[in-house]
């Protein structure tokens, strides 16, 4: 990380980082991802799920972090309302 | 070195004195809710303004909770080296009063003021006098968060100055000491947080009820710090200010070997010079304000540059650039057989203050800063626009990975 600055700090100057990406996911029939973006699954660690903010424009998600075939280590989520898979660094 | 005392004390104080010192710097930062980073860990807010305050934010909370509570917070990392700088010009434009300045910690000062009725009359007009003279220099926008307490011993200075609106000095005659003192809460003692606490939990809101108690009945509950609340609660203590004599000009010289004339190697010995004097035990808790370089040539003749630095310094570094500068402006007029450097005047140093102890800390920081500056600069002119960002914690614990962390631009 770069030292901090003195420069003023202001919400509205920050961007998000690690945004998801949209990802081509196959699950097998317990719903449990089996390759991403044609890359195999090798292991998956931790699953989670969130509903929140449901007061404004709600977030229903599925997460999966797995490791992918070469030791990639990955977050996948899966957008329980519209359907599509997204991947972000963990 | 010998002490100048003072039993009548003026304790000048500036609260949030850091946060007075970016104001002064930014005055756009006086009308929006603002907050400074703790100098130990930025991920915590050390000062916050009352604005922010306004807003629930509180010092000591990290910066997610804080942004939570007022997203238009401005958060500003703090300076050490420019708030130590602004103290010291505060002691400088103070010592044109008393000889007699202790520094308690950054923004809190007793000025001693025996002696000075007879040039400057009462205690009213000595308040006048130091409030003008603080108020006519760089610290000026600041004075309106002064304030001011005169009273005998720096304890009930200090009450009187915390009493104090700012603009209305508050002096509290030596008669008078003992009923001012006994309507005051038990928070104004300088005694550990525990101990107040634990006078809370007994009932004890004033010094009336802390005095009011026997002296044997305090000491075997709270021992010595118990016995010194119950002496200052009852006015029994009275501690003098104590200024202290500047020192002696400081020196350190080197004769060469064989003359030399070289400027890069004249400017090596300079700063060498330099340090052996910085290191001197008599330089500590000062910062040097005037240094004179003297120069023994060959042939008999002799050479000397000078150089009063605007803001006093303890940084080799710093001393030595105006030093640098004089010696190519006009270097020495033949060979040089003696160097010798001297610290002529000086100024209160960090030695004294609490918060930012070591010059060299705070120097390594600043010079840190300079050296990014100038690295941003070079990349902004390059690709027209600034391209280095760092990262902040907005919500590490979130199981949402994008609310973790974020990118802000990073502009020195």
């Amino acid at each position: 990380m770069v030292a901090h600055s003195r420069a003023s700090l202001r919400i509205d100057r920050l961007r998000a980082l690690n945004l998801p990406r949209a990802a081509q996911v196959a699950v097998d029939d317990r719903g449990r991802p089996t390759t991403v973006d044609d890359t195999t699954v090798e292991e998956v660690l931790e699953t989670w799920r969130i509903d929140d903010e449901w007061w404004r424009e709600p977030l229903v998600r599925r997460y999966v972090e797995v490791v992918l075939a070469g030791g990639a280590h990955i977050v996948l989520f899966e957008d329980l309302q519209h359907g599509a898979w997204f991947a972000q660094m963990p | 070195m010998r002490s100048l005392t003072s039993e009548h004390a003026v304790c000048l104080w500036v609260p949030l004195f850091p946060l007075r010192c970016e104001e002064r710097r930014h005055p756009e930062l006086v009308h929006i809710p603002t907050a400074l980073l703790a100098p130990t860990d930025t991920r915590r807010l050390w000062l916050v303004s009352a604005s922010a305050r306004r807003a629930g934010v509180r010092a000591g909370m990290t910066v997610s909770q804080a942004i939570g509570l007022c997203p238009a917070l401005t958060l500003r990392e703090p300076d050490p080296v420019h708030y130590d700088e602004a103290f010291t010009q505060l002691l400088l434009a103070l010592e044109t009063v008393s000889p007699v300045i202790e520094p308690a910690e950054l923004g809190r000062v007793f000025v001693g003021v025996d002696g000075l009725e007879r040039l400057h009359g009462g205690p009213e007009r000595q308040l006048d006098l130091i409030a003008r003279t603080v108020g006519g220099g760089e610290w000026s926008s600041g004075t309106r968060h002064v304030r001011l307490g005169w009273a005998r011993g720096k304890f009930l200075a200090w009450v009187a100055a915390a009493r104090a609106r700012p603009g209305a000095p508050l002096v509290i005659r030596d008669e008078d000491g003992a009923a001012f003192l006994r309507h005051q809460p038990v928070a104004v003692l300088p005694i550990d947080g525990s101990t107040h606490r634990r006078l809370r939990q007994l009932g004890l809101g004033t010094l009336a009820d802390v005095a009011g108690l026997p002296e044997p009945a305090i000491v075997s509950q709270f021992g010595r710090e118990g016995r010194r609340a119950w002496q200052l609660a009852r006015g029994l203590v009275s501690e003098p200010v104590t200024g202290r004599e500047r020192p002696e000009p400081i020196g350190a010289g080197f004769d060469f070997p064989a003359p030399i004339a070289d400027r890069s190697m004249l400017a090596h010995a300079i700063d060498k010079l330099l340090e052996r004097a910085l290191a001197h035990p008599r330089r500590t808790g000062w910062r040097v304000q005037v240094v004179r370089v003297r120069a023994d040539l060959e042939h008999g003749s002799s050479w000397m540059a000078a150089a009063t630095l605007k803001d006093p310094s303890a940084d080799r570094a710093r001393i030595a650039l105006p030093l640098r500068a004089r010696l190519d402006a006009s270097p020495p007029g033949g060979a040089v057989e003696h160097l010798e450097v001297e610290f002529v005047s000086f100024a209160p140093g960090t030695g004294e203050l609490q918060l930012f102890a070591r010059d060299a800390e705070s120097a390594a920081r600043s010079g840190r800063h300079r050296a990014l500056t100038a690295a941003a600069g070079e990349i902004r002119t390059r690709f027209r626009r600034s391209r280095l960002f760092h990262v902040v914690e907005v919500q590490p614990w979130s199981r949402i990975p994008e609310r973790r962390y974020a990118l802000i631009d990073f502009e020195p």
